[in-house]
């Protein structure tokens, strides 16, 4: 299934996206660049808030480290220098989890992980936010083998995919740059380089590589033809400008 | 001025041949927003939206309609005063933001003894002086040339409606911003408009009604994006329920 | 500290004068709601609820825990409200404004206080297990009335909700996961739904559903909740200015009406969701037991 995204939908906040995919549905608002609280205030350059809201319960450690992966990830990619003294600020309100989700043994937080990073670009491009580069993010999951033959790992797994290959083994997390430098790496589990390697290439395939690549399992579509991640986004962008610039044909 | 159909992303470099080709040599090309240069020689965009250029002045921007106003030198807006200081009135151009500053002698003919007075959250038409990257922003409601208004200062009474930024800019750009509902109105129905970059339309029609009618069609024309016909029948439609 | 923007002298002004001609910047009339609009996630009890531009998310989720030494015949519910940055940047984690504060007090007596959820209903084992359930409601957008859109969107979650069944053998009790057995809905006792008044020129005109520029120049709210059955559960006075006694009667008379219309609104929604959801009979059987 692709990817699904709304754009700019909400009123109050600056920018706004809500990213659906594999049964995760996050919507995320940026406000900014707003008025900074001055013990937060840094003279060259912008200061970045992120909230990642559960879709029960309050924030707890597992948020909080969410969080700060987010931060460190997206600081590198928005222009900070160029709105100085001032505040970006993203919330994350996870809406739904994919059923029967936290059965599994992969890490929740690391399965949320991806979409939370797409939701929150989304959110900066609806929002106009000075960006160097765009993100493409995604989850790859390795089965433990049952005999010596190793498995393939599996690419943006559904919830259903993980329990029927479970025992899972090793997850991992990547996101690639618009000009395919690897952003953030978070992985969990056991395993080998030579597994790690695969699991990077194969993610990399899915973000960013050039056609020809083998594209997502299930297949991202835009208008029928495959494509990576990185062409799935240029596509919704695609939309947003047609939204925008529909005045101009109108009759 | 061209539109061309290329969407870009933020990060995308654009092609030599896609910026403008200067008709006069000795002009440097220059970037509007959404576009950065990264030396020596490319030149990459910053947000997400559509590339235009204009030939004969020789720059090139990115055209998108979403997100925060930020505020540019030369633009009209309408600001809020907050507070007033010593020397200028503490104005917001958008919530949340740091104020910009509006000197009490930058109206038409003020002087020590004859400042302006203007409570708070009271409405000013202005022009931004300095977009204040490196302090706060700047406003003025003269023409330091002449010492004219120019038709800025308070506004009074009216209403204030929100708009899209990329609407204030259409209805700024006069006949290229195609935008023909304020004329058409304007034949049967008298009022008044001021138009602020920063997504604020304020309208004073004289009654309640006129004032609502005039506002709530060009939200409408926003917000469907008419063209000049459904914007002509818009006209008649609000014509008529006067 | 960040503070929501105030309205300006001119939109205030235009404002009330606008209402003393009788209109409304959005052309409804003084008595009516913004359009609006319910629709359920794919899970059980989550509910995403739009009252013209204000847009609010609840969820139900359960858990299973002790109940409270003085309550042991009762399961455990709980309404959570916290703001976020989302909304408005004016809303910090962490440090509730007073509007946060109002909206939690008023859900906590129109919802819990009023035994709107049949709590024994949640025991599993007296003393010893029950469900604690709790109900998370986020503020996506706000264009006002959030009090009002809230407790419709909480009210229809926990409609909407089902848990999971349980085995209970002597002191042993097994919670039976949704693939093990068909998950029921929980017991209601009656529907409470909030209508907000807010008024004007010392409480000679009032608003049903302000919206956020209305709220922001009113004198005053009063806020009625109560069930389809003409049952006030609470009315709620904020704000100085004084109101006639004999108004918040004709206030309540008006809510009646608007709660019996969103009451019907919720039903219709539900009955589509189930007919929606009803694959293979599971939900014929469910509602027959329901019936019981």
């Amino acid at each position: 299934m692709a990817p699904e995204a709304h754009l700019s939908h909400l009123h109050r906040a600056d920018g706004s996206a809500t990213y659906t995919h594999n049964g995760y549905s996050v919507i995320g608002a940026v406000n900014g660049p707003i008025e900074v609280q001055r013990r937060d205030e840094m003279p060259e350059e912008a200061t970045l808030e992120i909230h990642v809201r559960p879709a029960a319960g309050i924030g707890s450690p597992k948020e909080r480290h969410l969080e700060t992966l987010l931060h460190n990830t997206l600081r590198s990619i928005i222009l900070t220098r160029s709105i100085p003294r001032t505040l970006v600020q993203i919330t994350l309100q996870v809406r739904s989890l994919p059923e029967g989700g936290t059965v599994t043994d992969v890490n929740t937080s690391l399965a949320l992980l991806p979409h939370l990073l797409q939701t929150a670009l989304l959110t900066l491009l609806s929002a106009s936010i000075p960006l160097s580069t765009t993100l493409t993010s995604v989850l790859v999951a390795i089965p433990a083998s049952k005999s010596s033959k190793p498995i393939a790992p599996l690419l943006a797994p559904t919830a259903d995919d993980l329990l029927r290959a479970r025992p899972i083994r090793s997850t991992h997390v990547f996101a690639f740059s618009g000009n395919r430098k690897l952003l953030l790496n978070e992985s969990h589990g056991v395993f080998t380089y030579e597994e790690w390697d695969e699991a990077c290439e194969m993610a990399e395939e899915v973000c960013c590589k050039d056609k020809g690549g083998v594209g997502l399992n299930e297949g991202v579509e835009v208008d029928g033809s495959q494509v990576n991640l990185d062409e799935w986004l240029r596509s919704v962008v695609k939309r947003k400008v047609e939204v925008e610039q529909r005045w101009r044909i109108a009759p | 001025m061209a539109t061309s159909s290329t969407v870009l992303l933020p990060g995308d470099s654009i092609s030599p041949s896609a910026l403008p080709k200067p008709q006069n040599r000795k002009k440097h090309l220059t970037l509007g927003p959404g576009l950065r240069h990264m030396p020596p020689n490319t030149i990459a965009s910053t947000i997400a939206g559509l590339l235009v250029t204009d030939s004969k002045k020789n720059a090139a921007w990115v055209e998108y309609n979403s997100g925060r106003y930020l505020p540019a030198a030369g633009d009209l807006v309408i600001a809020t005063v907050n507070t007033s200081g010593g020397e200028n009135f503490n104005c917001l151009i958008t919530p949340n933001t740091p104020y910009a500053s509006l000197p009490h002698l930058a109206f038409e003919g003020a002087t020590r003894k004859t400042r302006p007075q203007l409570s708070s959250n009271s409405l000013v038409y202005c022009r931004v002086i300095n977009p204040g990257k490196d302090s706060f922003p700047e406003l003025t409601c003269v023409d330091p040339s002449t010492g004219k208004s120019e038709g800025l200062g308070p506004l009074k009474g009216g209403m204030v409606f929100k708009i899209s930024l990329g609407m204030a800019r259409r209805l700024l750009a006069g006949k290229k911003g195609g935008v023909t509902l304020l004329e058409g109105l304007s034949e049967k129905l008298g009022f008044e408009v001021a138009i602020g970059r920063n997504g604020v339309l304020w309208v004073d029609g004289g009654s309640v009604k006129a004032t609502l009618a005039v506002g709530r069609a060009v939200q409408e024309v926003d917000e469907q994006a008419l063209g000049e016909k459904g914007q002509k029948k818009l006209v008649e439609k609000v014509l008529r329920g006067l | 500290m960040p503070r929501e923007a105030e309205i300006s002298v001119n939109e205030r002004e235009f404002i009330r004068q606008a209402l003393q001609e009788n209109i409304r910047l959005d052309g409804r009339a003084f008595d009516a709601f913004r359009p609006l609009e319910l629709s359920f996630g794919e899970e059980y009890g989550v509910v995403d609820v739009q009252l013209g531009k204000t847009r609010v998310i609840a969820r139900i989720s359960v858990d299973v825990t002790t109940p409270l030494p003085e309550r042991k015949f009762d399961g455990i519910f709980q309404i959570i409200t916290e703001f976020s940055p989302m909304a408005s940047p004016a809303f910090e984690v962490g440090r509730p404004t007073d509007a946060e504060v109002i909206l939690s007090r008023i859900l906590e007596k129109a919802i819990r206080r009023s035994n709107a959820l049949d709590t024994e209903s949640l025991c599993i084992i007296a003393g010893i297990k029950c469900f604690a359930l709790r109900a998370d409601v986020h503020i996506v957008d706000h264009d006002g009335g959030l009090i009002d859109a809230s407790c419709i969107a909480v009210m229809a979650a926990l409609q909407h909700f089902r848990r999971p069944d349980v085995l209970v053998e002597g002191e042993k009790a097994t919670v039976l996961s949704v693939r093990e057995r068909e998950p029921i809905p929980l017991s209601i006792l009656h529907q409470p739904l909030c209508v907000t008044f807010s008024y004007y020129e010392d409480g000679e005109i009032f608003l049903v559903d302000a919206n956020l520029a209305e709220e922001q120049v009113r004198q005053g709210e009063v806020i009625v909740t109560m069930n389809r059955h003409g049952e006030v559960c609470q009315v709620a006075k904020y704000g100085g200015a004084t109101v006639d006694p004999l108004a918040i009667l004709n206030y309540i008379n008006v809510a009646l009406g608007k709660v019996k219309d969103m009451s019907a609104f919720i039903q219709k929604r539900l009955n589509e969701d189930a007919k929606k959801r009803d694959v293979g009979g599971l939900m014929a059987e469910l509602s027959a037991e329901n019936a019981r």
